[in-house]
């Protein structure tokens, strides 16, 4: 587009206009193609109405119906709030609550401090750091299911590969049935959701770490500082606006991360393990019910948190950044 | 600068035709010339083969020709009962040349998900279909009746009222069944004989016996049972719905199932006490919690890890299939019990019998007499014989075993085996014969069906809750 102004430019002195008119010309015909961008941007911002906003729109009206089969006809029926009212007395949607919250604080700051950990050895290029480097980010690349599933198979309580291994070791006691109890599945999630996820942390905070001028850090150690000092002193402090985008995309993650969990142990057994995500899919599509405006209003309620809450964690480690 | 426009031109008459293509309203399955088949991903060779469908089917394109009936079946996994719904669409068409039936064949949930959306979306619906959920199908008016299309006089008694749900509001009948579903159990007969169990005369244990049984398993390094609940909401509830039928009796039976009656009475507690025993004296196998309900077939007939199984006829769909396949060895016997006699019993001698899933047609469907006349012409005696013989579970359609018993060339057709299977008929009507059946076709409604998977499916098999809290957690669901 800038090469067309000019070329307009160049020729105006050879007819003759004046300078306003140049302009207004060069406005007119070496304006950006409006048309082209138009053909070009129009279907995928149609795909997006399409697919995006009008599914969200249509989930937030959902979210205030109640949709009952009855008398031949599926009869929708406009309940206002009646449906976010329901949530509140939902034993089951409050654990699922409590699980993700907790999930949602001990998986982000348990992936962080290894992501980190891990990055600072790799950026100092510890004996075989390229192969951990791709052993780390490889369960990135592997789909949730097939992580649920094969770790399904490994704590399972007679030939799993856990405790397999602890039988092995005389630690017969602590040979559980992991996915059977109501203390440990939980856990189990959130153990194989790190397992498969934290190697994308691992490598932007690696990324974050290369992005760092060697300049400052050859000056930390100029100035006598040790190689923990100029870690801890340069350059995680200089990581800290890495930090705060790969922390929000961790939390995020975990607050809407399905299929590990529908994998693994299906929101079970009794609820135990039960995400929010887990729990609309199951109302929506696991059970009988025809009623999609009480999931949708799961959904919204769910959205709502979770977009205060990123709106507060980067708010106040943009803060810390700043200071 | 020719370039740039003339690439500009053909990108955006490309992205307007993506666009058109892509928002373009899908052809309506009518009258086609040349019926398309269903795409489908062969995942096991042989016969019978095992078919899963990738996709929903593309819509038929309107035009001349043999009108198209769309057919939406699950049994994805029962190669055998496919053969007998191949047959009889094979059958219909070799008789009606002006019809096409497109048969896709699918598993049980993503099917559910397909016809709920196609319904609810009006487009793209089968004529005919898998029920999933009748009453609440029926209450959305997505079923048309079959009251006056079925000759119901073909099926057994009761066939007709368990597919009306006049309870509901909705008085008509709305089913095709041609599968009975009853509640067997099962033992090992080598492993009886090895811990020297005997079986009764009259092949009924007592409650007390039931719990020594477990224990003798358990101790011999066997499971009480072949059960697990890797993937289905309901396969331990099993030892509670048959102890509690031969308990209070069909009838009351059905209240406590459907929630209609408190769970706080002396029959529930002497019931889960006893489930409870049970699961304390070994009952269930260690993998109860991950075990898929394939892989507990496979426990019981091909691992031999389980003295016992409680399961309803569908078993056969599951188990009599090739061994290559992961169905049982059929030259491997195994014996049937009846239902353990709980203390104070009055039903003792009746056998749970219901109904396999079945069809009805939609009332999406643009052929509502053809898709009802494919119904009617599957209620031949011929064809409640052919699926008893095929997949030897009992048929809801009654027939004349002489007459209407499908010929040794015909199975082998078909690819079964004649007699292979005889010994499991002989034990059925050694162990079953005589016994009066009953059933209880009230349907549940959503939150009770959640609370029956979450405190008898998990929670007491697991020891996560007592009985106590068992029945608070289902009488605070209760349907009424």
């Amino acid at each position: 587009m800038e090469a067309k102004a000019v070329a307009s430019t160049k020729l105006s002195p050879q007819t003759g206009e004046s300078g306003t008119r140049r302009r207004r010309r060069g406005w007119v015909h070496s304006s950006k193609p409006w048309g082209a961008i138009a053909l070009f941007i129009g279907p995928v911002m149609v795909y997006y109405g399409v697919f995006i906003i009008y599914p969200v729109l249509a989930t937030f009206y959902y979210s205030l119906l109640n949709m009952t089969p009855t008398g031949g006809r599926i009869v929708t029926t406009f309940i206002g709030l009646g449906n976010f009212q329901r949530l509140l007395n939902d034993g089951i949607f409050i654990q699922a609550v409590k699980n993700t919250l907790r999930w949602g604080v001990v998986g982000p700051a348990l992936e962080m401090l290894t992501a980190t950990t891990l990055a600072v050895l790799v950026y100092f290029k510890v004996p075989l750091h390229r192969f951990y480097r791709t052993a780390w980010f490889t369960p990135v690349l592997v789909s949730g299911v097939i992580v649920g599933l094969v770790f399904r198979w490994v704590f399972n309580v007679d030939w799993g590969l856990l405790n397999v291994a602890l039988r092995a070791i005389g630690l017969d006691r602590l040979a559980l049935n992991w996915l059977g109890r109501r203390d440990t599945p939980l856990w189990c999630v959130i153990f194989v959701h790190y397992w498969a996820t934290f190697g994308y942390s691992f490598i932007l905070l690696l990324a974050g770490l290369t992005a760092i001028p060697e300049e400052l850090i050859e000056a930390a150690y100029i100035d006598g500082a040790s190689t923990p000092q100029t870690v801890m002193k340069v350059m995680l402090p200089m990581l800290r606006p890495t930090f705060v985008t790969v922390l929000i995309l961790s939390f995020m993650g975990k607050m809407r991360t399905f299929n590990v969990v529908w994998a693994l142990t299906g929101g079970g057994p009794m609820h135990s393990s039960e995400t929010v995500a887990t729990y609309v899919h199951t109302l929506a599509f696991g059970q009988q019910s025809l009623d999609l405006g009480y999931p949708s209003a799961i959904a919204v309620g769910w959205f709502a948190v979770v977009l205060v809450s990123v709106g507060l964690i980067n708010r106040w480690l943009s803060r810390r950044v700043e200071q | 600068m020719y370039k740039r426009k003339i690439f500009v031109f053909v990108a955006g008459l490309v992205a307007v035709a993506t666009l058109l293509a892509a928002c373009g309203p899908a052809p309506t399955p009518q009258v086609v010339t040349e019926v398309q088949e269903v795409e489908v991903t062969r995942i096991v060779a042989g016969t019978p083969e095992v078919v899963v469908v990738t996709a929903t089917p593309e819509p038929e394109q309107p035009s001349e020709g043999p009108t198209a009936i769309v057919w939406w079946s699950h049994w994805a996994n029962e190669p055998t009962k496919r053969v007998v719904i191949e047959k009889i669409k094979s059958d219909y068409e070799a008789e009606h040349p002006d019809v096409k039936i497109v048969l896709t064949w699918w598993d049980k949930n993503p099917m559910r998900d397909a016809l709920r959306n196609t319904m609810t979306a009006g487009e793209g619906a089968p004529d005919i279909t898998s029920d999933f959920c009748l009453p609440d199908e029926v209450a959305a008016g997505w079923c048309l009746p079959l009251t006056d299309v079925l000759p119901w006089e073909n099926f057994v008694p009761g066939t007709k009222e368990a597919s009306s749900y006049a309870a509901l509001g909705y008085p008509d009948n709305y089913k095709y069944d041609i599968g009975l579903s009853m509640n067997m159990i099962f033992y090992n007969k080598e492993i009886f004989e090895e811990l020297g169990i005997q079986v009764p005369d009259n092949y009924q244990f007592t409650q007390d016996e039931w719990v020594e049984i477990s224990e003798k398993c358990s101790a011999a390094g066997y499971a009480g049972a072949a059960d697990a609940i890797g993937n289905r909401n309901y396969p331990a509830r099993f030892p509670v719905w048959f102890a509690l039928f031969s308990l209070v009796g069909p009838e009351e039976f059905n209240k406590y199932y459907s929630g209609q009656q408190s769970w706080d009475t002396p029959q529930i507690r002497q019931v889960l006490d006893w489930f409870v025993q049970l699961r304390d004296a070994g009952f269930w196998p260690s993998t109860f919690s991950t075990m898929t309900i394939d892989e507990f077939h496979v426990y019981f007939h091909t691992q031999h890890k389980a003295c016992t199984l409680y399961i309803p006829s569908w078993y056969a769909g599951r188990a009599f299939k090739p061994v290559e396949q992961g169905g049982q060895d059929p030259n491997w016997h195994f014996g049937m019990l009846r239902y353990p006699l709980m203390d104070g019993a009055v039903a003792a001698d009746m056998l749970y019998v219901g109904y396999e899933s079945g069809y009805h047609v939609t009332s999406a469907t643009r052929h509502p007499d053809i898709a009802k006349d494919i119904l009617v012409f599957a209620s031949q005696p011929k064809y409640g014989a052919l699926w008893t013989a095929v997949t030897n579970i009992p048929s809801a359609i009654v027939y004349d075993p002489v007459k209407d018993w499908p010929s040794d060339e015909l199975l082998t057709e078909l690819g079964v085996v004649p007699g292979q299977w005889n010994w499991f008929w002989e034990e059925y009507n050694k162990v079953y014969g005589g016994l009066q059946g009953g059933q209880a076709p009230t349907p549940l409604c959503d939150k009770f069906e959640q609370a029956w998977a979450s405190a008898i499916n998990e929670g007491l098999p697991l020891g996560l809750i007592t009985v106590d809290e068992a029945i608070e957690m289902m009488d605070a669901n209760l349907c009424k």
